[in-house]
């Protein structure tokens, strides 16, 4: 050999190499300054001694996978080399968790495992932008979670008294619209695009019924030693102005899409208001008004719907469903 | 070391509770915890247990031991009680409120509870004995607008709570028990990092506060009430030079240049301050004092100061950094405009009427003002302002110049007030606002308004999570405009306006995603209340009528006019707890 060969083996035969055994029995083997960059592993070498052989490999905890490892060795690799600037270490962050999201919940327990608190830190960090804004649904699909909530575990949640709980109603309601639109989706390919806008609204909803507890800070205490009777500028009594709504007749043109279940001439009479309150209380709609009171009020609902000649489509298919589901228990 | 059997894995999602634990930690908001809670069984597990802290924004919504079973690591809560509209006294006395059973539930259920902050709610002094006596690791005592405490019970914190950190008392009414609570806190103690007790009627023993402050070298927040002269907040400074945030107190005396001198000292020694408020009663010659302050300046809060005049104005001028503004009126528009154009970085304006109820003593504040603001303060997002005139033209450029804001409060003080040029009402400049600010979420509307700006707000809105009207719309289109759209609406709170049963009942299924509504002064009656309490069982609707009035509430027909009406979702069922003039239908 010559010198400079030599000399290009030397520095690595002096090198000192710690061995790391998984729970599957395999077995790396990595420098031993990258291997002390992790606090478990320095640990185990300074106190048990182990590591230094293939026969003494320190054994890594069960969740600490090969995979995982290897990407664990290679960030300890990068950042134990003590010249990089921040912004290095920052940008070498970002791009080592851009990674799919089964390998960053593996990591992340991995890391959790060899209690490497920085890659913990930015792998749950991670983690929580990836679940941060998302339905329950979307989550569960993303990391493949089993849906074994019962309806009343789900309904706890709601209980999340940040905002305050709610609706069972409501719940019930996305549960079996989800299931609807899942068989309508099959069926009807037409009106795939507005009932997944309804899904999404649905979705709005639920999430931000689960709470939204971040009470904005900052606002600080009213002002009210000055401002007491901010509104209470009573000196004119209230105008008491009830006119009845413009009532205009008994045909109305409500657009419906779905419109299989409403075949009488007065698609309106069926915005069974009470209906709309209470879709899946199967006992009798006894609502204690006659039914001409009722029939005013859905002249008048529709009136509205007329002005309004906003969200009313999507409102009468929804309220279709309901329907469709409380017709059991309808009264007419 | 061969291979082992090969135990079976359990699936990549079936991460150990720690891992979710961790994540979630990093979530910003509690939906998105509670959106995670809801997915599977293991998640819900690993976000309640892992849950420190927790806001219920109802007191009513759930029952505290609710809290306490799902929540059970909990260390920091909040809670919140009376409606908004408590602040105008529109809640009858004796409402309710109770902060006792959450202290009770807390004690029995979280003995590691550091935190409790109470808004809008009773406190006894029961309340804060308990409070001193069960949790052994107590650090923040937070009350914001709460009554039903004295002195006595502050020096049960004050001897009690060895580790306390925040002792924060914002606008409540403390009954002044002649008790030396300050002198409670034991000579060992030194952990006090914000002491704030602006709202406290009586007087505090100066030596006393002195030596606290002194010994405690962490304190950050020092907010004095009236009792202390001027003289001793320049020794107060002193000791405390590391002081954030400063409450003035009266800010008032006789000018004397050798106290003049003193003061500016002082201040010049506080390099950290960053947030003033107080000066209520300043006298314009010791402004100057701030001076060497102004530049570090973030926040400034003078709503209750009555100083007005050029000293004010170049004062408010040389911060430069200010984010924050709280001004009297008395500012007037010509201030304002001094103000916007030197104070860029504003991000939130309030604006405070000096006389409201007395329309002779006029001050030349407008909608110029706002709009000069508006114009030259491009990180403006949330405005509180009072005035008596304003135009639809101005609402329009309001809204062109600053589509960022989140919050927009107008009050124009008489009611029903158009637009004081064309005299129209001021639906097209609302409706611009809510049309521009796409991430509006609070707005109050005021002045002369008919149905059409319901309309607006109702389809733009769509993030709008609280709303204020009051003295507006013509008939319950108003009204079911508003509940029918507005998608993430949270607070509803009306008063003086002619909306009736109808839009109610049609749109009782909104009331259930909502956190409350309230209605008084309109034109319901019982028997919508009624129905709509037994088809909504969720819901808890509670009809209040005026106090003096005799009759018991279930001797009324279903045509009788409902005086107050205050709806809300719960889950705790019905309250047992409210007084004659309230009823749960």
């Amino acid at each position: 050999m010559s010198e400079s060969e030599l000399a290009v083996i030397k520095p690595e035969a002096l090198k000192t190499y710690i061995w790391l055994q998984c729970f599957d029995g395999s077995i790396q083997q990595v420098e031993e300054e990258v291997a002390m960059f992790c606090p478990m592993i320095c640990r185990e070498i300074v106190k048990n001694g182990t590591g230094s052989s293939k026969n003494h490999a320190i054994v890594l905890p069960e969740r600490v996978n090969p995979a995982s490892l290897s990407l664990i060795l290679d960030y300890c690799r990068f950042h134990q080399v003590p010249g990089r600037s921040n912004k290095e270490r920052k940008s070498f962050d970002e791009k080592f968790v851009r990674i799919d999201t089964e390998k960053l919940c593996k990591l992340a327990s991995a890391a959790l495992g060899l209690q490497l608190r920085p890659l913990v830190d930015l792998t749950c960090g991670a983690l929580a932008r990836i679940i941060g804004g998302k339905t329950p649904d979307e989550v569960r699909d993303i990391f493949h979670l089993p849906d074994d909530l019962t309806e009343e575990e789900k309904l706890e949640p709601l209980k999340n008294i940040n905002d305050d709980p709610t609706i069972r109603l409501l719940n019930r309601l996305y549960a079996k619209k989800r299931k609807e639109l899942q068989e309508r989706q099959k069926l009807k390919d037409v009106q795939t695009q507005e009932e997944q806008k309804d899904e999404r609204s649905l979705d709005e909803l639920l999430c931000f019924i689960n709470g939204d507890g971040d009470s904005r800070g900052g606002k600080a205490a009213k002002n009210k030693r000055k401002n007491k009777r901010r509104k209470d500028q009573a000196k004119n009594p209230a105008k008491a102005n009830s006119e009845p709504v413009n009532k205009e007749g008994a045909s109305c043109v409500v657009p419906h899409k779905a419109d299989s279940g409403n075949i009488s001439g007065l698609p309106c009479r069926r915005a069974d208001l009470q209906g709309d309150i209470d879709p899946f209380d199967d006992a009798e709609l006894d609502d204690g008004l006659d039914p001409a009171m009722r029939e005013e009020i859905d002249r008048e609902v529709a009136d509205f719907a007329m002005k309004l000649n906003l969200v009313w489509p999507e409102r009468m298919r929804l309220d279709h469903d309901q329907r469709m589901e409380s017709h059991v228990g309808a009264r007419w | 070391m061969g291979r082992g059997a090969a135990a079976a894995l359990p699936p990549w999602h079936a991460l150990p509770d720690e891992v979710w634990e961790h994540a979630f930690s990093f979530l910003p908001t509690d939906s998105d915890r509670g959106a995670a809670a809801a997915a599977c069984r293991s998640w819900l597990r690993a976000e309640r247990r892992s849950r420190r802290r927790l806001a219920v924004a109802n007191c009513y919504a759930a029952s505290p031991q609710d809290a306490v079973d799902r929540f059970p690591s909990v260390r920091a809560v909040e809670v919140k009680g009376k409606p908004h509209f408590a602040d105008f006294g529109l809640v009858p006395p004796g409402w309710g409120a109770a902060a006792a059973p959450w202290v009770a539930a807390a004690a029995d259920g979280w003995p590691l509870l550091e935190e409790f902050s109470f808004k809008r709610m009773v406190v006894t002094d029961d309340c804060l004995e308990m409070i001193a006596a069960s949790f052994r690791n107590f650090q923040v005592l937070r009350l914001v607008s709460c009554e039903g405490f004295s002195t006595a019970g502050l020096a049960a914190i004050a001897a009690g709570c060895r580790n306390l950190r925040e002792l924060d008392l914002q606008e409540n009414e403390i009954e002044d028990c002649s008790i030396n609570w300050l002198s409670l806190f034991p000579e060992s103690f030194t952990s006090l990092v914000t002491l704030n007790f602006s709202c406290l009627e009586g007087d505090v023993n100066i030596a006393v506060l002195e030596r606290l402050v002194t010994r405690c070298r962490n304190l950050k927040t020092l907010k004095v009430n009236n009792s202390i002269p001027l003289d001793m907040l320049a020794s107060l400074l002193r000791k405390a030079p590391q002081i954030v945030e400063l409450g003035t107190g009266r800010f008032s005396a006789d000018y004397h240049l050798n106290l003049f001198s003193k003061l500016e000292a002082a201040f010049a020694g506080c390099k950290s301050l960053r947030r003033l408020s107080g000066a209520w009663d300043a006298v314009p010659e010791y402004l100057p004092a701030f001076y060497c302050v102004c530049e570090g300046l973030t926040s400034l809060n003078l709503s209750y100061a009555t100083v007005r005049g050029p000293e004010l104005i170049k004062f408010i001028s040389r911060c430069k950094n200010l984010q924050l503004l709280w001004v009297m009126d008395l500012i007037e528009d010509h201030g304002l405009a001094i103000v916007a154009s030197s104070c860029n970085k504003l991000q939130e304006l309030r604006v405070f009427p000096s006389s409201p109820y007395d329309a002779a003593e006029q001050v030349s504040l407008t909608e110029r003002g706002l709009v000069d603001v508006s114009a030259s303060c491009p990180m403006l997002e949330s405005v509180l302002y009072f005035c008596r005139r304003m135009t639809n033209e101005a609402l329009i450029t309001i809204a062109k110049n600053r589509p960022n804001f989140t919050c927009f409060r107008l009050c124009i003080i008489e009611p029903h007030t158009p637009d004081y040029i064309t005299h129209q009402p001021l639906d097209a400049g609302f409706s611009a606002i809510v049309e521009s600010c796409k991430g509006l979420r609070r707005l109050s509307v005021s002045g002369l308004l008919t149905d059409r700006v319901f309309k607006s707000i109702g389809a733009h809105a769509d993030r709008l999570e609280m709303l204020s009207i009051a003295f507006a719309g013509n008939s319950d289109l108003g009204l079911h405009y508003i509940l029918s759209g507005c998608k993430s609406l949270k607070k509803l709170e009306i008063r003086d306006c002619p909306f009736g049963d109808k839009p109610l009942l049609a749109n009782a299924a909104k009331l259930e995603t909502m956190r409350s509504l309230w209605m008084s002064s309109c034109s319901l009656t019982l028997g919508a209340c009624r129905q709509l309490a037994r088809k909504m069982p969720r819901l808890s609707v509670e009809v209040m009528n005026d106090p003096r009035r005799a009759c018991p509430l279930d001797s009324l027909t279903d045509e009788s006019p409902v005086e107050t009406l205050y709806v809300y979702r719960t889950i705790a069922g019905p309250r047992s707890d409210t007084p004659a003039c309230v009823q749960i239908v």
